[in-house]
This record gives C-alpha cells, sequence and structure tokens, in this order.
C-alpha cells in the first residue's frame, strides 16, 4: 500500500513537470526511426524495424528512464531533505523500492507503445507471444531499476552526478548489450563477457520474442539470469538504502 | 500523569567530542518549550535523540513515560531546519502524500489535509505548486505536514530561520494554537526574542549543558535586577567609574554599557546618578532573555546549571 503511495507521487510529479516524459518518449522514437531506416536501406524497412525495435525499447527507452529515472529520484529526495522526512516515516526501503519499480513500470510500458507504435507504422510487427514480452519488459525494468537503486543510493550524491555512473558503466553495457548492433558480431571472448551483462540478456530474450516470435523455451536462460539480477539488485539496493538513510540519520 | 517529553540526564559524545551532558528536562502537555543555545550547542543533536533517530549514550527519553524507540515517528512530529517537500507537487499532494506514509486514509486524510492547511494559513494555496510557494509559505507547509498525524510532541528545530517579521509571526501563531489545543511543542531557536514571546519554558543550552531551565519568571532570577539601564556616553570608562563607586553591576551591551538597577527607578532618577556625566542616551528596559542567556554563558562561568 504504501508502496502505491510513493508511485503515485513519482508519477504525479513527473506528470506535472513533463519534460522527461516528453524526452522519454522523443528518444526512443527518433533513435528507432535512424536506426530502422538506416538499417532498412533500400529495401522495405517492416523487417528492419521488426529487429531493431526491442534493442531501442531496451537501450534506448528502458535505459534511460528506468536507470537514470531512479537514480535522478533518490539524488532528489536527499536534495530536497525529503529522504529525512522518509526516515522519520513508516516507509520501508522495500516499499520505497516497490513504489520506484510501479512508477517506471507505467513510464515503461508508455514507452513501449510509442516504440512498437512506430514500428507498426513502418511495416513492423510484435511475432511472438505478448505475455511472454511483458514478462521480458518487466523483468528488464526490475533490473534496471534495481541497478538505479544501487547507483542512487550508494554512488550518486548530487545530481550533477547522476550522469557519471549512466555513461560510465551504462554506456558500455549498452554496447556490450548488442543494442546498437548484433550481438553475433562481437569476438568470441566479449561474447562470453557480454553474457555477464543483464542488457545482453534484455536485447537477446527482446528480440527472440518481438522479431523471431520464439517462445519461452528460447529464451528460459536470459529469463533466469535476469530473476536472479533482479533479485540481487533488489537485496542489494534495499540495503545500500538502509546505509544511505544510516548515513542521513542526523537532521 | 507522565511529561509528554522526559529528557533525564542524557549525554551524547561524538567521538572525543561532548555535545552532551547529563540534560534533564520535562514538557507536559500543552506546553511550549524552547530550547536556545549558539550554532553547535547542541540543540539538533537533542532533538535526534528525542525523536530515536540517534541514541543517547547515557540516561533516558521517554513519550508520554513510555522509552522512545524506533516506532517514535508514529508519535512525534518533526519539523527540521530544511524545508522537506516536493517541489513538484502542489501544498495539497505534498500533505496528501506524507499523511498516506503516515496511514492516514480515506475521509480521515482528507480532514487532516485539510485542517492542517487551514492551521497555516494556506488553505487558498492547497492547489499550488510548491516551487510558486514563498519561503514563508514553504516552510508554514514543511510544519503542516509534521503536524499531519496528530503527533504527541510537535518538534521544531529553528523554524522561523530566514523568514520574515510577518511569517515569523503566522509560524508563532500555528505554535501557540498547538498548544492552545493540547499540543506539546519543542522548539529550538537562536533568536531570543522568539523564544521568550513563544515559550512557557525556556531551557538554555550551552557547551552540551542545560544551564538554566524554567519559566521566563524563573530565568530572569539569574539576572540579580530589576531593570537594565542602557547608557550611552562619549566617556563610558567615567560610567563604568561611576557605576563602580555606586556599587552596581554591568555588563557591555554593544557600543554602550548596561547597568543592572536593583529596583525600578525613573529615568531622571537614573541619569542623576550620573551627574557630571555627558550621556547621549539612558534607555530602561527590563531583563530579557538576552540578558540571562549572556549571562549564563558568560567566559568563566562553569557550565554546570
Amino acid at each position: 500500500m504504501l508502496a502505491l503511495t510513493v508511485t503515485r507521487r513519482i508519477l504525479t510529479e513527473l506528470w506535472h513537470t513533463r519534460r522527461s516524459l516528453i524526452f522519454w518518449a522523443l528518444f526512443p522514437a527518433l533513435m528507432l526511426l535512424l536506426f530502422g531506416l538506416i538499417y532498412a536501406g533500400d529495401s522495405s524497412p517492416a523487417d528492419s524495424f521488426n529487429y531493431t525495435a526491442p534493442g531501442i525499447l531496451i537501450g534506448a527507452a528502458f535505459f534511460f528512464s528506468c536507470l537514470g529515472g531512479p537514480i535522478a529520484a533518490i539524488v532528489a529526495e536527499r536534495e530536497r531533505n525529503t529522504l529525512k522526512r522518509l526516515l522519520l516515516s513508516p516507509l520501508s526501503g522495500t516499499a520505497y523500492f516497490l513504489g520506484l519499480l510501479l512508477a517506471f513500470l507505467v513510464v515503461a510500458a508508455g514507452q513501449t507503445v510509442v516504440v512498437y507504435a512506430i514500428a507498426f507504422a513502418f511495416g513492423g510487427s510484435f511475432r511472438g507471444s505478448l505475455m511472454l514480452g511483458m514478462l521480458v519488459v518487466v523483468l528488464s525494468v526490475a533490473s534496471y531499476v534495481g541497478l538505479g537503486f544501487v547507483f542512487g543510493s550508494r554512488f550518486t550524491k548530487r545530481t550533477e552526478e547522476v550522469n557519471g555512473p549512466v555513461a560510465a558503466i551504462g554506456v558500455p553495457l549498452l554496447v556490450l548489450g548488442g543494442t546498437f548492433f548484433p550481438s553475433s558480431v562481437l569476438p568470441d571472448y566479449l561474447y562470453r563477457i557480454a553474457h555477464l551483462n543483464p542488457i545482453f540478456h534484455m536485447n537477446e530474450a527482446m528480440d527472440a520474442v518481438s522479431a523471431e516470435g520464439l517462445g519461452a523455451g528460447a529464451i528460459v536462460d536470459h529469463l533466469v539470469f535476469l530473476v536472479l539480477f533482479a533479485g540481487a539488485t533488489l537485496a542489494f539496493g534495499v540495503r545500500s538504502y538502509r546505509v544511505m538513510l544510516q548515513r542521513e540519520r542526523v537532521l | 500523569m507522565p511529561a509528554v517529553l522526559g529528557v533525564d540526564r542524557v549525554s551524547k559524545a561524538f567521538g572525543e567530542r561532548r555535545v552532551l551532558s547529563e540534560l534533564s528536562f520535562a514538557i507536559d502537555s500543552g506546553q511550549v518549550y524552547g530550547l536556545v543555545g549558539p550554532n553547535g550547542a547542541g540543540k539538533t543533536t537533542l532533538i535526534n535523540i528525542a525523536c530515536s533517530v540517534v541514541p543517547p549514550d547515557a540516561g533516558t527519553v521517554t513519550l508520554n513515560g513510555r522509552p522512545v524507540t524506533a516506532d517514535a515517528h508514529a508519535r512525534v512530529g518533526v519539523a527540521s531546519q530544511d524545508v522537506a517537500l516536493y517541489r513538484d507537487l502542489t501544498s495539497e499532494q505534498n500533505l496528501e502524500f506524507f499523511a498516506a506514509l503516515y496511514k492516514l486514509n480515506g475521509a480521515r486524510r482528507a480532514r487532516r489535509v485539510a485542517a492542517c492547511l487551514g492551521d497555516v494559513g494556506l488553505q487558498d494555496r492547497a492547489h499550488t505548486i510548491i516551487s510558486l510557494l514563498s519561503g514563508g509559505m514553504r516552510r508554514r507547509l514543511h510544519i503542516a505536514v509534521a503536524m499531519l498525524h496528530q503527533p504527541d510532541l510537535l518538534i521544531l528545530d529553528e523554524p522561523t530561520v530566514g523568514l520574515d517579521l510577518e511569517s515569523r509571526h503566522r509560524i508563532w501563531n500555528v505554535v501557540r494554537t498547538v498548544a492552545e489545543d493540547g499540543g506539546s511543542v519543542l522548539v529550538t531557536t537562536h533568536q531570543l526574542e522568539e523564544a521568550e514571546a513563544l515559550c512557557h519554558r525556556i531551557g538554555i543550552l550551552h557547551q552540551g549543558h542545560l544551564v538554566a531551565e524554567g519559566s521566563m519568571a524563573h530565568l530572569r532570577r539569574h539576572v540579580a535586577a530589576a531593570e537594565l539601564a542602557i547608557i550611552d556616553a562619549e566617556d563610558l570608562d567615567a560610567v563604568r567609574d561611576r557605576v563602580s563607586e555606586l556599587g552596581l553591576t554591568h555588563r557591555s551591551a554593544l557600543a554602550a554599557l548596561a547597568v543592572w538597577l536593583p529596583e525600578r527607578q525613573s529615568l531622571d532618577r537614573v541619569a542623576a546618578l550620573f551627574g557630571g556625566i555627558e550621556l547621549r542616551s539612558v534607555t530602561l528596559k527590563p531583563v530579557g532573555l538576552e540578558e540571562v542567556v549572556a549571562e549564563m554563558t558568560q567566559e568563566g562561568r562553569p557550565v554546570r546549571a
């Protein structure tokens, strides 16, 4: 229940400012258009948009909203002193994390609609199970939000520092995750390393369901990895949040 | 009936630095208690202990007779020194959010939000985004958030710092209303006129010790004067000499001299005491908290109460 309160607050704030929502819709839309048209070349864009949409959704849309968003939200709590208010309220770290997660799931749902509306407009389609696609989306968002929770509560103290972890750690993960080109072009040793990267599993799973129309059996390894990763970041994130509250205890 | 807040021989040190030393005082229902003292005197540390954010090294803190524990948030409302609000939400949405965190639901939440907005005089700003409110309005709303769950004890840390006179008086009225309704308030401030105007009892904190504590009438007894004569003269040394000849006590008061008068006297009689010395001005004023604090915290005086 308290988690829903946090969700509602975050979404209301986002709605009031709208800037973030506009950019979180605009950026993946433009990226999809550019990559879709570039990869299409002179041929029909349908296939190109089919294969580009999953990567753009995971790498351009969710990456910035669901990783950068939670980091910025936690840093803002600290800068506005509201973190101390939360410390003195009955809100637990887990409820706060779940509130963030639910809020960014709503944002991610909106981004999914935008990305696939554009893909459909260019003849693309969603070939696999919608339910399975939703499961991949939920696990991807949970992994990003968990990672954002860790960065926000442990490594980032001021707004100016938000871009640091996103750029230094996030962008290489994007490249190594096969967001901008198929992971098949990676050298063998990088391909093996890529298996440790959650974004690789998000991309591979979404690509398999959306573009290839494969079933759960084909992506079970990716799903297991994402479940474990999301669980680990949740546990570590909640712990980091508690540590952060301990540090911020003095009023 | 136990005190709303009972502080008994509380001590706290951070490393080698002793911040609070055996502090004891109590706040009763309907009472506004002021803690005054310079920055670093230990006021905020005491607040942190009172709401169980920081444990004391020794001593006990009780709320309505029960020890303060981790669930203190349900029984204490705190408005910290820094305003803590969500800038992109309206006043009402901020209150709604915090009310929901305190598990106030449905009609009760709506009632409390409306009541708190009314208490701080912001009902006409309910739908205004925080970033569009003035500093004084934000601070009032900040206090309203602390009052939402009707805590046993409301703690206000420097509630009027940086505010204009009108905003200050509005906040004082909020505090008075809380006390009139039977609530208890602990206010920390280093604005002495604020403490004097607002508080039923005042504690003077100095170097971690409560050097004096009680009602204003009680505190005045620490200054052995019925009234003060503030004397400004070209030759203050001559005034000092005359004060010594008269066997009176004096203290420096900026560029003037504050002379302690053992009994109330007319201005002419006081001026007559300094006949032969060219005086620029003589003003009579009652003994206030400023003089008590100066007396109790002067250098060389033992810090124990």
